[in-house]
């Protein structure tokens, strides 16, 4: 990279002023085609969105609208047909795998839906996992898995399979192992969807208090009302487009407006 | 403007083998029925081939037996013709050369008729010395015997055969093969010729039917060969895509594609060399006790030829961690090459 073009890219990503926040994900007009047979689906039709550090945000929309496709590619888990991603400022899609390995590894932490805990492990091997992955000694990442574990409130549960386990408990375990390198940044889809609705409740809190407590930036793709209410801003996705971003105060949850 | 932040992308540590066969070590342990199951698919598999071959080995090992016992009969028959039956007679024995197989059966076969005495010369000193008989020289070597039997491969041209049957009691002189120098030399006894030549149409017949056996196991092996491949390749690939999903969840987790292929190459390999040693085992042992239980043990076990059969088991165990390893690594090397994102969408 020439000097000129690296003082270029340092004025795009200069340092916000005091009081303004830092953006830790930039998504810039990221398109998305999927090729089903000889018709092309266009998931995403250019969508530019700024995450900042510490923020909690939701991503909702109707299915087929693309959130999934726009959580996958600011997730670092699925590369866009056109348009950039930064994470960190570094384009995601200048990393080789290896590095794409590392950075799922140290910066983001994924929740998912369906837990995907790998079944046959015990919740404590779940979470300590990414952590050998990381090239973390095994004593050391036995004693940060069970701290975690009792983060979440899972303590008593550390040597149990997740079949052994409630969904709430799962994706207690799940949250975790999202945790388990201090990453800055969590990934969660529909992460209360398979939960009943005090248990989603509990999961809702569950990351507001990690989000304080570990200054974690949080990004979900949800339906959940609750959720969207806990969150510091909501955007909206509909046919591949981001329509609107707004606080939720501004958004009167009693109407069918957030459908 | 203040100093753009850059933070920095590492490369992603590269794990040691050690902590993938740690990985791969307890996966086993963990899903300890499922792997078993996968070891019996390629056991299964391997026994298939090498019951195939072993069926082969033991057949052709007892035919053979079988003519050569026959043959045996046949060239007692031949000397006892001249010299009536051997019990409690003396015979010589004039070795040129070393023996063939047939030789040291049929003079084994002559030591149970029960001798009172075998002499026994060696034409050639360097041979070595035969066991249950007594050494003695040329001259001797008639002396009071109801036969002398040349055998060997060697020159016996230098023999003086009118000399050396002049003590004889009976003037017989066997011989087991046809070129023997005694032929033109002998005159004033009986010559017995105890081997036979074989007629050029049963020459002919007998290579036709040669070509047809080998004709036939070499198909019979190719197809249990391919019955081997589909069934240890099936085995092995649906415990690979049943974990497609596992995988998925384990590149988000910040596995590197080449860590994901090592565990399978390193679980196919200790997958394949269990199931292929048990399918060895057990591909020998069943024919075996199978085949004992009609023919008997002594007949199955002397007439089976070891080595080569040390050398199928060999070729099946090679094919089985093969083929366990390329059957395994192949669909491996597909999920690790997945988007994540794509890898934990599919349901297989």
């Amino acid at each position: 990279m020439s000097l000129t073009a690296q003082e270029k890219l340092a004025d795009l990503f200069a340092e916000p002023a005091a009081g303004q926040r830092r953006t830790i994900i930039r998504a810039v007009d990221v398109k998305k085609v999927y090729r089903m047979g000889t018709q092309e689906v266009h998931a995403l039709r250019g969508a530019t969105l700024d995450i900042f550090q510490g923020e909690y945000l939701s991503i909702m929309g109707p299915s087929g609208s693309g959130k999934s496709t726009l959580f996958n590619a600011i997730g670092g888990l699925s590369k866009p047909s056109s348009g950039k991603v930064y994470i960190n400022q570094v384009d995601v899609a200048q990393l080789d795998h290896n590095e794409l390995a590392w950075l799922r590894c140290r910066t983001i932490g994924y929740i998912f839906q369906s837990y995907n805990l790998i079944q046959v492990m015990t919740c404590l091997e779940n979470v300590t996992l990414p952590m050998a992955f990381a090239g973390l000694e095994s004593e050391e990442a036995r004693d940060k898995g069970l701290h975690i574990l009792k983060l979440v409130g899972l303590g008593h549960r550390a040597l149990h399979k997740p079949a052994e386990l409630s969904g709430g408990q799962q994706q207690r375990c799940a949250i975790a192992r999202a945790l388990a390198n201090s990453p800055e940044i969590i990934l969660a889809d529909e992460p209360t969807a398979n939960l009943d609705l005090r248990t989603g409740e509990e999961m809702i809190d569950l990351l507001a208090k990690l989000k304080v407590e570990l200054n974690v930036t949080i990004v979900s793709a949800t339906h959940d009302l609750k959720m969207l209410q806990k969150s510091d801003r909501i955007v909206w996705i509909a046919d591949g487009v981001i329509v609107k971003t707004a606080h939720p105060s501004e958004i009167d949850f009693s109407k069918g407006e957030v459908h | 403007m203040t100093t753009p932040q850059h933070q920095t992308i590492h490369e992603q540590v590269s794990l040691p083998v050690s902590v993938a066969l740690e990985v791969v070590l307890q996966g086993i342990r963990i899903r300890l029925g499922r792997s078993i199951v996968t070891i019996l698919g390629v056991a299964l598999g391997i026994a298939f081939l090498m019951s195939i071959l072993t069926t082969q080995l033991v057949t052709q090992g007892v035919s053979d037996e079988e003519k050569t016992r026959t043959e045996l009969v046949r060239m007692l028959s031949f000397l006892t013709a001249d010299t009536g039956p051997l019990h409690e007679r003396t015979l010589g024995v004039i070795q040129a050369g070393p023996l063939n197989p047939l030789e040291t059966r049929f003079l084994q076969t002559i030591r149970e008729q029960g001798l009172t005495r075998l002499q026994w010369t060696l034409l050639n000193k360097s041979l070595p010395a035969p066991k249950d008989a007594d050494v003695v020289d040329l001259p001797a070597v008639a002396k009071d015997a109801s036969a002398v039997i040349v055998v060997g491969d060697g020159d016996s041209s230098a023999v003086d055969w009118s000399a050396v049957l002049a003590p004889a009691r009976q003037k017989v002189i066997a011989i087991t093969r046809p070129n023997t120098s005694a032929t033109q030399t002998f005159a004033g006894g009986t010559l017995v010729t105890l081997s036979r030549e074989l007629r050029a149409d049963e020459k002919v017949s007998l290579a036709a039917a040669e070509k047809r056996e080998r004709a036939r196991s070499i198909w019979i092996i190719v197809v249990s060969l391919l019955v081997t491949v589909i069934g240890i390749s099936n085995s092995m690939l649906m415990s690979v895509t049943e974990r497609f999903r596992e995988i998925g969840t384990m590149k988000c987790l910040g596995a590197l594609s080449s860590f994901i292929r090592r565990l399978f190459l390193i679980e196919s390999t200790l997958i394949g060399t269990m199931g292929a040693l048990l399918g060895v085992a057990f591909g020998i042992l069943f024919p075996v006790l199978l085949y004992s239980s009609s023919y008997g043990f002594g007949m199955v076990f002397s007439s089976l030829s070891w080595g080569t059969l040390g050398i199928y088991g060999l070729f099946s165990l090679v094919v089985g961690v093969l083929l366990s390893m390329v059957a395994a690594v192949y669909p491996a090397r597909f999920a690790s090459r997945m988007v994540p994102a794509a890898a934990l969408r599919s349901n297989i």
